[in-house]
């Protein structure tokens, strides 16, 4: 092992911070330089001093006073904030309610205009949206037929009629 | 308990960690007013966050991580409204430019400051972090990368590097203490 790579090495050697075989490989080089062992010393040494100094310094600390206070505050704090967590989330919910309802009401209506639709007398003219066709009764014809036909949905309403343009209320 | 809604519970969960977390905070801000701002904020945070507190994990070292979070936070806020300051002295219509002392260099004459916190100094964020965690706090390499939220590889490039300007900052500053070697 070269100096170079030693001295890389020695910080995390100090604080027994590399694994044992790297150890083992740096500590023998080490062992074998004077230099790179005085920078080792160096560092364990300042190491030293620094966590001694850290220990003996006077820390902060709090007040009964001072931490109760805290503690009423974490919790009054804790608290309001989980009410306006359930608070917001209530009001979260309150689109997804809605969207659900028209959801179902609109597939609720899809299904009655299946079921209440009548029979297609064949294919409508496909003009503008929403145009009513009127089919032209032959003086013998008894019944007819208007077909609404929607472009954007393609929803398709018939009426039946008689004569006299009475509905007569029979689907055919 | 606390999660159960029983918030009396609270105190005696952190109580113990009191004297540590604010002692953290101090080393990592070098201030006592920011330590115990610092302190507070991650006690506020910690009752708020305890529904998502992993209990497979150390309490201890996840305080320590909302601590290490606010004291990174309220540093970055210190240093920009310190570059505020200081571009507002020195613009040409401010009064005394240059003679009036901002309100950290007052902050820092207050501040009795020990040895081995002139010796920290030296230090970048990142490195001072990963010192006070490992050295001073005695964590391990992986909690150290767990409460600071990086990896293994990185705690120890910082750390080499930190205990590398630790060293020279004493070799710079106390001369004496290297000649009685």
């Amino acid at each position: 092992m070269t100096c170079r790579k030693a001295l890389k090495l020695m910080p995390l050697l100090a604080g027994d911070d590399i694994g044992p075989r790297r150890a083992r490989t740096v500590r023998a080089h080490v062992d074998a330089c004077p230099a790179c062992r005085r920078e080792l010393d160096g560092i364990r040494e300042a190491l030293a001093r620094v966590k001694a100094a850290a220990r003996a310094e006077s820390l902060p600390d709090w007040s009964a006073g001072e931490w109760k206070a805290l503690m009423v505050r974490a919790v009054e704090g804790g608290q309001a904030a989980s009410g306006k967590r359930e608070r917001f989330g209530r009001r979260a919910l309150r689109p997804r309610w809605a969207a659900a309802s028209a959801l179902g009401a609109l597939i609720g209506l899809a299904v009655l205009s299946v079921l209440f639709r009548g029979p297609v007398p064949g294919p409508a003219p496909v003009g503008t949206a929403g145009r009513a066709v009127e089919a032209e009764a032959p003086p013998d014809q008894d019944v007819v037929s208007m077909t609404v036909v929607s472009q954007e949905t393609g929803l398709q309403i018939v009426w039946f009629f008689d004569k006299k343009f009475d509905y007569e209320g029979v689907h055919k | 308990m606390v999660l159960s809604g029983r918030t009396e519970a609270f105190e005696p969960l952190v109580g113990p960690y009191r004297g540590p977390l604010l002692a953290l905070a101090y080393r990592l801000t070098r201030d006592r007013e920011d330590a115990r701002e610092v302190a507070q904020e991650a006690f506020l945070k910690a009752f708020r966050s305890l529904g998502r507190f992993d209990l497979s994990r150390s309490f201890r070292n996840w305080l320590f991580q909302i601590a290490a979070n606010e004291a990174r936070d309220r540093l970055r806020r210190v240093k920009r409204e310190r570059a505020v300051f200081e571009a507002a002295a020195r613009e040409p219509s401010a009064p005394a430019s240059g003679t009036a002392p901002g309100p950290e260099a007052g902050r820092e004459r207050s501040e009795t400051r020990s040895e081995i916190l002139r010796a920290l100094d030296s230090l970048g964020p990142r490195e001072r972090e990963v010192f006070v965690l490992r050295d001073l706090e005695e964590l391990d390499i992986r909690e150290t990368a767990r409460v600071l939220g990086c990896s293994s590889i990185s705690v120890r490039v910082n750390l080499s590097s930190a205990r590398r300007k630790v060293r020279e900052a004493i070799r710079r500053d106390f001369p004496q203490l290297e000649e009685g070697r």
